[in-house]
């Protein structure tokens, strides 16, 4: 076992310990941590397996019959054909391109095909139009828990920037279009925010360490690339908070790509889109070997796809990158187990 | 001759880039000899440039289907600027970056392509190159090469 893992299981792992162990590279398997003198437990709680799916970043623009329209309702039909079928499906945000009600209206629409149940966050495309208005309106809460079959459900709103706009006395519509650039130069990082780490501090108290837990946001809560808030600036509170489960997934939108990562007891994946695929930023990853391959700028489905997550009795979850072309890696091709 | 060449090898090789600021070393065996302040302007020019390039870039004014270049080329990313020309299997054929950004343009932004040599295409083509600054030619390198890493900011000094 490396040095990583030992120290963290010997719990004199500190806040300011784990910040510095950026991207933490102890194997993957809940199983291969029981060598360890029986110092640390493996989930005891069993669960009963299911399978959900996730789907993310469509980014409808209001113009009728537009492409991504398409691609949407070719995953959520791909969805609906997953056998067996999924209890539920989540969705990972920019629902929207430009944050406008008509876009949301239409992927609500579309969304609503699904033959089963759906929750929701949003992306920084559904929201600053209107600061979320449109999107409460139709979706509800920002931010919700739920159990089902004995594992922890958590979706959070992280793409939320301090007030950038008011003193340059900028227009909503404005602000919009500043959040829309991926490098926007004066936007700032995004996070949760205080008010939803209390609420998670709250919402987790009472659910006991051997449950396992899926927390989904629209940015990674790892520092991937901030440039791009390929990151959540309140991601190192986040994992403190779940810091006490034995196994916490990690799914996030935002980055439409391949992309994996391990902090601590958090294992994060990220998500395809259904509009484009955004290129690796010039970063070097822990697991460079769960990446998609490049895609043809001529085939507008490469890169794109839905999600399915198969979790067994052990919390051992299989991880299905649905994409519609052939970009994936042999070694994902059946799954990743996380 | 060999002192002709000798010396135009010296002036590109002094064209050095050090971290993130365009420095432009001796220019002194330039003929006829550029004044600082005629350098300066030239250098001002070139950023002018880049940052019409920058603004084009990242508008979806040039499609027809909301998309600007910047949705899958963030930064530069991806436009690979430094393995043009090379054959392109959506070109059909051995193509330039140009060729490229207007394929672009046509295809997936559903847009009017632009003159080769507009002043917007250089534009777009000056932000692009200017994003992979330091970065190795490489003919023909068949994989996806991410920009220039950018802290904050443009990633250029813009004014
Ligand atoms: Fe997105
Ligand atoms: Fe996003």
């Amino acid at each position: 076992m490396n040095k990583i893992s030992r120290r963290q299981f010997l719990g004199m792992t500190t806040k300011a310990g784990a910040a510095t162990m950026f991207a933490g590279i102890f194997a993957p398997s809940a199983s291969s941590m029981l060598g360890l003198g029986g110092v640390a437990e493996a989930a005891t709680k069993k669960i009963k397996p299911f399978t959900f799916a996730v789907l993310t970043d469509a980014h409808l623009y209001d113009i009728a019959d537009h492409k991504f329209d398409h691609i949407l309702e070719k995953a959520v039909a791909d969805v609906n054909s997953i056998k067996p079928r999924p209890d539920f499906v989540l969705y990972a945000g920019d629902l929207g391109q430009s944050g406008k009600k008509a876009e949301l209206v239409k992927g609500k629409k579309i969304l609503d095909k699904l033959k089963m149940p759906y929750k929701i966050i949003p992306g920084e495309h559904d929201y600053y139009l209107d600061m979320g208005k449109a999107w409460r309106k139709l979706f509800g809460d920002e931010h919700w828990s739920f159990n089902h079959n004995g594992v922890h459900f958590i979706g959070m709103n992280s793409i939320l920037v301090p007030d950038f706009w008011t003193l340059k006395k900028l227009t909503p519509k404005e602000r919009m279009h500043m959040m829309e650039e991926l490098e926007c130069h004066n936007c700032g990082a995004w996070g949760v925010g205080e008010k939803q780490l209390n609420w998670l501090a709250r919402d987790v108290r009472r659910v006991s360490p051997d449950t396992p837990v899926v927390i989904m946001t629209h940015s990674p809560l790892w520092d991937y690339y901030p440039r791009w808030n390929f990151q959540t600036y309140d991601a190192p509170e986040i994992r403190e908070i779940l810091r006490k489960f034995d196994k916490v997934i990690s799914i996030h939108g935002h980055v439409h790509q391949v992309v994996y990562n391990e902090i601590d007891n958090m294992r994060s994946c990220g998500l395809l889109s259904t509009s484009w695929p955004w290129p690796y930023p010039p970063v070097e990853l822990e697991y460079p070997h769960i990446i998609q391959r490049r895609a043809d700028p001529g085939d507008f489905e490469d890169g794109l796809g839905g999600h399915d997550i198969a979790l067994n009795a052990d919390f051992d979850a299989i991880v299905h990158w649905r994409e519609f072309s052939d970009l994936l890696p042999d070694n994902i091709k059946k799954g990743l187990k996380v | 001759m060999r002192k002709v060449r000798k010396t135009s090898f010296t002036a590109v090789a002094s064209v050095i880039v050090v971290s993130g600021a365009l420095i432009i070393t001796s220019m002194a065996q330039a003929k006829p000899p550029r004044s600082e302040t005629q350098v300066a302007q030239e250098r001002a020019a070139l950023m002018t440039a880049v940052a019409k390039g920058d603004d084009l870039w990242h508008s979806a004014k040039l499609g027809n289907n909301g998309l600007a270049c910047a949705n899958c080329h963030p930064d530069g990313s991806a436009s690979n600027v430094h393995t043009w020309p090379k054959f392109q299997t959506n070109l059909g054929k051995v193509g330039t970056l140009r060729e490229m950004i207007n394929w672009c343009i046509a295809v997936p932004m559903q847009g009017r392509i632009l003159e080769s040599d507009s002043e917007e295409m250089i534009a777009m083509e000056a932000y692009a190159t200017f994003t992979h600054r330091g970065v190795a030619i490489a003919p023909a390198k068949d994989e996806q090469h991410g920009a220039v890493p950018v802290k904050s900011g443009p990633g250029y000094p813009r004014h």
